[in-house]
């Protein structure tokens, strides 16, 4: 290690390489830790930095990537390669222009966007939602810790809206039974895997036909969807990591899930041709991934318990709103960035009804 | 150099504002609603840069024609006067010449009526200065919009339609860029325009300065 160190030191002295920084700081604190201290959020009351909350963010992830992996091959590492390469170069040109240091937080965003993308998204499309997601999503507000919105969540909203021909239509079932060259040395697979089948989301086949996909194979991930979504199982296995680490809160997650659940019960009982049944709502589409690790996202949701508690509650009814009663036939995208909007309101009114001013 | 002898010290300096230095649009941010409406296509932004350009002019000739007669307390009526007057011509050209772009622009040329940067030049520059001086003003103001408008429009249109002027440009198999057609792309790409703008403002002004 010694060597390794002597040598990041000389990095840092040598003029011309000296313009990358950002980029050997990066490097530098992610193999020997860093000594500063966190300037301005995400704040944790613990002596938890905001390296070890993204590492336990990312290896929560860890299930849900290794799942797509497994159910769509070399396709699901480009598109995740991709995601990586256009937002780091997008964070660095950043980081050199305003000379500061490159945030860690890219490191979870660059992961999440690729996992709620369908899986034969084209890969210039998952560059431009990345980028436009860091550029609009963060560096606009100033970078990690300042961001209103879920820069993931950003970036998959643009295209959602930039291109809704692609973003609506190009869902795959996993690819199980194509050959091992088909699926993990074709490049380009949405053409190229013969036996890939195109199928609609559960979400929208309840939507056109009223009939609910089965629970095994929603919680196996045997069903289209975006990439990470679709097995719901590698999803709780990463959410209860995440809550059991405590580096995303307990009370989002729990409150947004069981939300849903009674306000589509309730919906369902009044009007069930519209509102889907509950517990297929708990289990469709992209509920799970939302709640676990896009709601959670510290820097964009409220901080106070009890805001915490509005924000999953107001979370959950958007999303069976959104998904009954509008075009779209999921809703979690929509109500966090709505609700992300509304987090700092949330909070200042949880703090202002909590401490009020004496009277006199 | 041939600009400031033909137009003067102080002429150039107000072209020279108008322009770039106070930029209408991303400077004093006015004529933003236009601006966002109407630079989906190029040939709508032609037009509406040309119409606001002529009402600008116009209005500038007889404002400062007659400054020293508008009475102090009733100026903003009589600016709208002049300017729904000439509007109104603009308005009644594109329909008669130009039906399409005048359905496609609909109520916006209208709406040039309350285009601030018409009142907000009327009211800050032609009711005080004489008529040659205003003139100029409304030109560099009219051509700063209009280029701002002009270049939103070629962006949006090349990606949101693939297409320039009408003409198909893009290679076979280009992909639409919905949200460039809408309002949302129109405020993503004024928000960047505005953000650059100011940077080249203010690295320019550190260099004088």
């Amino acid at each position: 290690m010694k060597i390794v160190r002597l040598l990041l030191d000389s990095l840092y002295k040598i003029p011309v390489v000296n313009k990358a920084e950002p980029l050997i700081e990066a490097i530098d604190a992610a193999l020997f830790g860093t000594t500063d201290t966190t300037q301005r959020g995400p704040h944790i009351v613990d002596a938890i930095d905001t390296k070890r909350y993204m590492s336990c963010a990312i290896a929560a992830l860890l299930p849900a990537t290794l799942a797509s992996i497994y159910f769509y091959g070399l396709r699901a590492i480009l598109i995740i390669a991709v995601s990586y390469m256009a937002g780091f170069f997008v964070e660095f040109m950043f980081a050199v222009v305003y000379k500061h240091k490159i945030h860690e937080g890219f490191l979870v965003t660059g992961l999440i966007f690729p996992l709620v993308l369908p899986p034969t998204t084209p890969l210039w499309v998952v560059a431009v939602g990345v980028m436009f997601g860091v550029l609009f999503g963060k560096e606009m507000f100033g970078g990690t810790g300042r961001n209103i919105f879920n820069p993931a969540l950003v970036g998959r909203l643009f295209i959602t809206i930039a291109f809704p021909a692609i973003m609506t239509i190009s869902w795959l079932m996993p690819i199980t039974d194509a050959t091992f060259t088909d699926k993990w040395l074709t490049p380009f697979g949405d053409t190229a895997i013969t036996d890939a089948i195109t199928a609609a989301t559960p979400l929208a086949v309840y939507k056109t036909t009223k009939v609910v996909a089965s629970f095994p194979d929603l919680l196996t991930g045997n069903t289209a969807g975006s990439m990470g979504e679709t097995c719901r199982i590698a999803i709780i296995i990463g959410g209860l990591f995440l809550m059991f680490t405590k580096a995303g809160n307990w009370r989002i997650p729990v409150s947004y899930i069981g939300s849903v659940f009674v306000f589509a019960a309730i919906g369902n009982y009044f009007l069930p041709d519209s509102i889907a049944p509950p517990g297929f709502q708990l289990f469709a589409g992209g509920l799970m991934f939302g709640a676990f690790f896009m709601a959670t996202d510290p820097v964009t949701s409220p901080f106070t318990c009890a805001g915490k508690y509005t924000f999953g509650i107001m979370c959950g009814v958007l999303t069976v709103l959104i998904r009954s009663f509008s075009g779209y036939v999921e809703g979690v995208m929509f109500s966090i960035v709505i609700m992300n909007a509304l987090a700092p309101l949330i909070d200042h009114i949880v703090l202002s009804l909590k401490y009020r001013p004496v009277k006199v | 150099m041939l600009l400031k002898k033909v137009l003067g010290a102080k002429g150039y300096k107000i072209v020279k504002k108008g322009i770039w230095g106070e930029h209408p649009v991303f400077s004093a941010c006015l004529g933003i609603c236009s601006a966002l409406a109407v630079s989906n296509k190029v040939e709508n932004a032609i037009a509406m840069g040309a119409g606001v350009t002529f009402v600008l002019v116009a209005t500038a000739v007889f404002i400062s024609a007659l400054r020293t007669l508008i009475p102090q307390r009733v100026r903003i009526i009589t600016y709208m006067i002049v300017i729904a007057s000439f509007v109104i011509i603009v308005d009644k050209t594109l329909q008669a010449f130009f039906p399409d772009i005048s359905e496609a622009v609909g109520p916006y040329v209208g709406l040039i009526i309350t285009n601030c940067i018409i009142m907000g030049r009327a009211e800050a520059f032609f009711i005080q200065n004489k008529i040659s001086h205003s003139v100029l003003d409304a030109v560099s103001n009219g051509v700063a919009y209009s280029y701002t408008l002009i270049l939103i429009a070629v962006i949006r249109e090349l990606l949101g339609f693939g297409t320039l002027l009408g003409m198909k440009v893009m290679p076979g198999g280009w992909e639409n860029w919905v949200v460039m057609t809408m309002a949302p792309g129109a405020f993503f790409l004024l928000g960047l325009a505005i953000w650059i703008a100011r940077a080249i403002q203010d690295a320019g002004s550190e260099k004088e300065g």
